[in-house]
């Protein structure tokens, strides 16, 4: 073990402040439904008894000797109660309910939007659209939906508690879209591609009219669980989907907004980039340095992202799931010491998953990630 | 290259739709019309290859040739025009529910002249082995997007061979998670993360099985 000199909460915020370290923090993202199926829970039995799943996923942390941190401590993710938490109502399809009792939770994709919503939601804004327009998303009242994002608050607010209990500190509780991911999902990525040839002005428009709903949404939950740290969740809009006309037009100028927006407003956004954006890294210099997270997910070049982004930005990830899933200790633990090597010199690196550690990671596995980055760091002055 | 392959391969849909009109009305052999379509859509495939195209342009050529070949297909299947397409039978599989890589696969292929049987998602081994002895189709394309899907694959493979078809079929699994190490898992003869690519290697295996 490295001698550390630094509590994780001092190791973490040097990491985004890109100020030196005793050794790398490592925050698995999401870890529990990995923590319930070692602890012989189905996915099922998790998402009916959260008590008993906060209790395997705070029992695995002290097992691999804690976190760093948490980046979303339960299954909930945090919203403002209000009606725009009708955003994650469409989207899952959960185990023991749609889908078999052991399987994740997964994303099921469905057209939610036409393309008269563009111009409905560029005339009205999200908020008012939402009031008006949630039965496309939820057959639920108001008041339930109000109600199930306050429930999901709720839980987050015990989950951090738990967390709080042994000694380690939750950062992440809400995700937002960006108003591209948001377009992508609810009308499809075919739809939509479809929308950006055919009608981009119309697009553009209403992410003109979201954007703002969408931040302050963000704020709002991040401060109704008390968490520091906002995720803005990208997949969609980088170089894997889109040329860098389409992002330069309809992804970085919100992106830019809402991460500037919430680092004035005190957070930390971490921006959370599923596939492969590599090209698209270097647009991220001109965000405030030394301010936000980025997390990668092992699609992105992790190292090129590195050069591009020294000394400006932290980066997070990224061992892959196929790694933690497939792979063996030995592996796991080669791949986290080039990552330490590389990523992590000159600071500004937090180790973790490439997205969430998957429910059928190996118990070794994720011991390995942890245990690297709490046995090995060449860069110490 | 004619106009109509030209038109595809530069995303220009309302001129597309307006060629395939035109020279339905003047006569045209649909099968040509439908082989020109093809042609198209490898341009489209090519400059993906280069770099200038990216996956919302395989989108919008997929829709492009989806609509034309709505128009021309009823035409074909009037004249009973032979179809000599490579069958691929794909689908994602048990206990995964993401279709959006294999949709895209799905039309991609087409687009490159294999008759795609696709079962949909959440697809057990068995309705695989049953598709492919009813098509007798040399190639299995089988997706996923989570780490749960390996098993699922494998599984599916097994059942190939238990009914005694692994030596005739060649498997490709497919999604944001496949590796070497889980194409090695699973017994899969090949992988991709990318459609395009996928539809490159289907083409590479159909021509190592007929």
């Amino acid at each position: 073990m490295i001698k550390e000199t630094m509590t994780a909460e001092e190791r973490v915020r040097a990491a985004i402040e890109l100020r030196p370290v005793d050794r790398v923090p490592v925050i698995p993202l999401s870890p529990i439904y990995f923590a319930c199926r070692q602890k012989g829970m189905s996915m099922a039995e998790m998402a009916r008894d959260l008590d008993r799943a906060r209790q395997a996923n705070v029992e695995v942390c002290l097992e691999m000797g804690k976190y760093d941190g948490m980046a979303y401590p339960g299954l909930s993710n945090a919203f403002a109660p209000r009606l725009s938490a009708i955003i994650a109502m469409p989207t899952f399809l959960r185990p023991g309910a749609e889908i078999a009792d052991d399987l994740p939770l997964q994303y099921a994709e469905r057209q939610i939007l036409g393309v008269e919503d563009y111009r409905l939601i560029a005339d009205m804004g999200w908020r008012r659209y939402a009031e008006k327009h949630y039965q496309k998303f939820s057959p639920y009242t108001p008041e339930q939906i109000v109600a199930w994002g306050q429930r999901n608050t709720d839980i987050t607010r015990k989950d951090v508690d738990a967390f709080k209990s042994i000694g380690v500190t939750c950062y992440l509780g809400p995700s937002i879209f960006s108003p591209l991911m948001f377009f992508s999902i609810f009308r499809t990525l075919v739809q939509f591609t479809l929308d950006l040839h055919r009608h981009p002005d119309l697009v553009q428009a209403a992410m003109d009219a979201i954007v703002d709903d969408f931040i302050q949404d963000g704020i709002d939950a991040a401060k109704e669980v008390g968490l520091p740290w906002i995720m803005l969740v990208l997949e969609r809009g980088g170089i894997f989907y889109y040329p860098l006309r389409i992002f330069e037009r309809f992804e970085w100028p919100y992106l830019k907004k809402m991460a500037e927006t919430w680092i004035a407003n005190g957070f930390v956004p971490l921006l959370h980039f599923d596939q492969d954006w590599t090209d698209n890294m270097p647009y991220l210099k001109d965000l405030p340095r030394g301010k936000c997270i980025v997390d990668l997910d092992s699609c992105t070049d992790i190292f090129k992202a590195k050069e591009q982004l020294r000394n400006h930005l932290c980066i997070m990830g990224d061992v892959r799931a196929t790694m933690l899933s497939l792979g063996t200790p030995e592996e796991v633990e080669e791949y986290c010491r080039k990552l330490i090597d590389t990523v992590g010199k000159d600071n500004g690196f937090i180790l973790s998953s490439g997205c969430m550690v998957p429910l059928d990671a190996k118990y070794e596995n994720v011991r390995a990630m942890v245990n690297t980055a709490k046995t090995y760091y060449p860069h110490r002055s | 290259m004619g106009h109509l392959a030209e038109a595809i391969a530069d995303l220009k849909e309302d001129e597309v739709r307006q060629l395939v009109q035109r020279h339905i009305a003047d006569g045209a052999d649909p099968s040509l019309l439908l082989a020109e379509c093809r042609l198209g859509m490898d341009i489209v495939g090519q400059r993906y290859r280069a770099k200038e195209y990216f996956l919302s342009e395989l989108i919008i050529s997929g829709q492009i040739f989806k609509d034309a070949t709505k128009i021309v297909e009823p035409l074909l299947l009037a004249q009973n025009a032979p179809q000599r397409s490579i069958g691929v039978v794909l689908g994602t599989v048990k206990g995964d529910i993401h279709d959006l890589g294999k949709d895209i696969v799905g039309t991609l292929l087409k687009g490159s002249g294999f008759e795609v049987h696709d079962l949909g998602v959440d697809v057990p081994p068995q309705k695989f082995v049953d598709k492919l002895v009813e098509t007798q189709a040399p190639i299995l394309a089988l997706s996923g997007l989570i780490t749960p899907a390996f098993d699922s694959m494998k599984q599916t493979v097994e059942a190939l061979r238990d009914a005694g078809l692994r030596d005739n079929v060649k498997v490709i699994i497919g999604g944001g998670i496949v590796t070497r190490k889980a194409m090695e898992y699973v017994g899969a003869d090949a992988f991709s993360d990318d459609a395009a690519e996928g539809v490159e290697i289907c083409r590479e295996l159909a021509g190592r099985v007929i």
